[in-house]
């Protein structure tokens, strides 16, 4: 489970995110909505401990910034930043090393298989176009068996196979219990995918919704209802 | 750990494959490493030829390493830019379960490196040159290294990960350390100018007692003192004061709660460092990590321009927006060092006769040898705008670089007119120089295009800079040797008008032979 309770940051004189709180059980997907500047990424990277901050974030009820905490959270940042001098392989090798991962040599293997970077494993981390280097992210980030895992921007520069394979990625993922929490503008790749979703503007959480709750609407239904913009 | 030493092991092991597979990064590497064993024998040579090869002559090599070392430590640790992050440890090392001490420790990998390889270089020396016993030098590698690195990495850590002062106090510390840093240098600048700058009163120096008095950098220099030419009460004191402190500090950083706050300052940090590779690679004078927000002023008024003359009236916009119009930092530089010039050089230049002369060679040094820094039309040949703009490649480059052109004249006013009014040079050789260096610019940047053109990433920003050095020398080198030939065998007022013709006509033909690289985006390799 992922639990933020009043999480509040600010740049300088800027409010970047005001006394946010939401929660996210276990084996289920949460969603962050939001437009650009909302204070998405900002929520994202205080969660991934990039950021001080002011109030509680809970990764299975451990605060975010201890090792315990750490070791069972994956992160897929909105722009992948590889180290240059390092293979893809090697990049896993990582992984299991930082954070004692329990996966074999057989399900990295499949993970790459699955996202095509089997024939890509010794390429470094300097020679990776982004799409790839996405791809690398996401693989790590499922290397480390988490039972968090925070998505940022994750469809950004993928092809639409990976896409397709991320998604059913998450929806296994929500099956073994993870908790996945994914923050993007683009409604339409998350669509058939979340359980409860959140919809941020102006560095505050303006609405939430469960699935269950949404009846017939569509997220779009939802998404405009809440922030007041005219889509149709 | 384990994990951490595994990015380091195999990021090593990978860049030497990468180095062996390029025979440029290997021939560099091997010519640096010559060029080091060739430093250090001129250096054994010249301890011995000056009878510096004693445990004092030691004393004054490590007094100015300890002074720089512990200069250059506070003074980064103090801004918070002494530890080099990268984008990659912000996307898989802070998130991973690794202490965050381990990490900024970690980090600082390369620093202790090459701490430890001076050390051992002193210590070596030491035994071998400078006459010491073995087991002092070794007691000095041990005992010097040691304690710096405690050090070092105390200080780092403390500053960096103290997440129990508020952030207001631990401001104050950092100031308060550069304020000490400045009583320091003024300590040393009101040494020499008591005592002025001679061979005996810089000798003093290195034995002057407060030196030795001064907190941390000072109880340093008397440990090396106690090791090397013994004890006394003084260095002795202030041996235990180092030591002491650098226990303290050990045991304070040791004890510190580090739940990774500083990551935002790292993070930032590794985005700014990228930035500044990525600038650098492009071939640009980067002078620091981190710029401030650029402000830009606002202009009024329209330009209606159509074609690629538009190109002009954007930069033009552009360039009033900025602060100082087209000047820069770089301006400033070039009138700092034709002041320098005009007073350091003046007797050379007037004892030739022919301070026109000295003052075109300068010219031509600074254009052949100096890189500079990128203008605004360098970007021009990333954007795809320009490519589709309907209109012939030669006024595409030629209103893409004008205003540089503009800009090379500016600054050959800048260097021309006072050096030339400081070596008493005519004003119609002042007026000549001038244009002469503002056509140099102009060939040395069409040819910057050319050689782009030509050998593209292969050789990278070096190898395209000799490449263009290396064409300029050769046009140039021949209208110099036509320009010296009239100018003996007919009349010596003909030098400059042949060469500013000759240049002209070479750099409008070398300008049409770069027209083409505006004709479409595509390079030749």
């Amino acid at each position: 489970m992922l639990e933020i309770r009043n999480l509040r940051k600010s740049y300088g004189r800027n409010l970047a995110v005001d006394e946010v709180s939401f929660f996210v059980p276990d084996g289920q997907i949460g969603i962050l909505l939001g437009p650009n500047g909302a204070g998405k990424s900002t929520i994202i990277k205080s969660i991934a401990g990039l950021l001080r901050y002011q109030g509680q974030i809970g990764i299975q009820e451990i605060p975010a910034r201890q090792l315990e905490a750490k070791r069972i959270f994956g992160y897929v940042p909105e722009i992948p930043a590889m180290f240059e001098a390092l293979t893809v392989r090697e990049h896993i090798e990582y992984i299991r090393k930082a954070y004692a991962s329990s996966i074999t040599d057989e399900e990295v293997e499949a993970l790459l298989e699955r996202f095509e970077l089997k024939d890509k494993q010794d390429k470094l981390g300097n020679e990776l176009s982004k799409g790839m280097m996405q791809k690398v992210s996401i693989c790590c980030a499922l290397a480390i068996r988490p039972k968090v895992i925070l998505l940022d921007e994750p469809m950004v520069g993928l092809d639409p196979r990976a896409i397709k394979e991320l998604k059913e990625t998450v929806r296994e993922l929500r099956d073994q219990g993870v908790t996945v929490l994914i923050s993007t503008h683009m409604l339409e790749m998350v669509e058939d995918l979340w359980d409860v979703m959140f919809v941020m503007e102006k560095g505050k959480i303006i609405g939430s919704y469960r699935k269950s709750e949404a009846g017939e609407k569509d997220l779009d239904d939802l998404f405009f209802e809440m922030t007041g913009g005219d889509e149709k | 750990m384990k994990a951490l030493l595994y990015v380091t092991k195999r990021s090593l092991m990978n860049n030497l494959k990468r180095a062996v597979r390029k025979p440029a990064t290997l021939f560099l590497i091997l010519f640096c490493i010559g060029y080091a064993i060739f430093l250090i024998q001129i250096g054994i040579t010249a301890a011995r030829k000056l009878r510096f090869d004693s445990a004092k002559g030691l004393v004054v090599l490590v007094t100015i390493w300890a002074l720089y070392v512990f200069f250059a430590d506070f003074l980064s640790y103090a801004s918070k830019k002494g530890v080099l992050f990268k984008k990659g440890q912000t996307h898989f090392v802070f998130p991973a379960p690794i202490s965050p001490k381990l990490v900024l420790v970690y980090s600082a990998w390369m620093n202790y490196i090459f701490s430890v390889g001076v050390n051992l270089l002193f210590a070596i020396a030491g035994a071998t040159v400078f006459g010491v016993a073995w087991w002092k030098m070794v007691l000095f590698f041990f005992l010097g290294c040691g304690l710096e690195i405690v050090l070092e990495c105390s200080t780092m850590v403390i500053l960096y990960t103290n997440e129990q002062i508020p952030a207001k106090v631990l401001k104050g510390i950092c100031i308060g350390i550069k304020v000490f840093l400045i009583g320091i240098t003024l300590l040393i600048v009101y040494y020499f100018w008591k005592n002025g700058i001679t061979l005996e009163t810089v000798f003093a120096f290195f034995d002057w007692k407060i030196l030795q008095i001064i907190p941390v950098v000072g109880w340093n220099i008397a440990l090396y003192r106690l090791l090397l030419l013994g004890p006394t009460m003084l260095n002795a004191i202030c041996s235990v004061l180092y030591i002491g402190c650098a226990v303290i500090l050990f045991a304070a950083a040791f004890r510190m709660k580090c739940g990774g706050g500083y990551y935002e300052e790292a993070a930032k940090f590794a985005d700014d460092y990228a930035e500044m590779r990525k600038r650098s690679k492009n071939g640009e004078m980067v002078m620091g990590i981190g710029k401030k927000k650029r402000k830009f002023r606002k202009v009024e008024g329209e330009f209606s321009a159509h074609g690629a003359r538009a190109v002009f009236y954007r930069q033009l916009l552009e360039y009033k927006k900025e602060k100082y119009f087209i000047f820069s930092k770089m301006t400033l530089t070039s009138l700092f060092l034709a002041a320098i010039m005009s007073f350091v050089m003046r007797s050379a230049a007037q004892k030739t006769g022919h301070p026109e002369l000295f003052l075109l060679g300068v010219l031509a040094y600074v254009t052949l040898c100096m890189t500079g820094y990128l203008g605004k039309w360098e970007t021009e040949l990333k954007n795809p705008y320009l490519f589709l703009i309907p209109d012939s490649p030669f006024k595409k480059i030629w209103y893409a670089t004008l205003m540089e052109h503009v800009k090379a004249l500016a600054d050959g006013i800048l260097i021309c007119v006072p050096v030339g009014f400081v070596w008493g040079i005519r004003p119609v050789y002042v007026v000549q120089c001038i244009l002469i260096y503002t056509v140099l610019q102009a060939n040395k940047l069409y040819l910057k295009v050319i050689a782009q053109w030509m050998v593209g990433e292969l050789l990278g920003k070096t190898g395209q800079e000799l490449i263009r050095g290396l064409m300029q020398m050769v046009i140039l080198g021949l209208g110099a040797g036509i320009a010296v030939l009239v100018g003996l065998l007919i009349d010596p007022d003909l030098v400059f008008p042949i060469l500013l013709i000759y240049s002209l006509i070479v750099t409008t033909l070398v300008g049409l032979l770069a027209a083409i690289r505006f004709d479409s985006m595509e390079q030749m390799v």
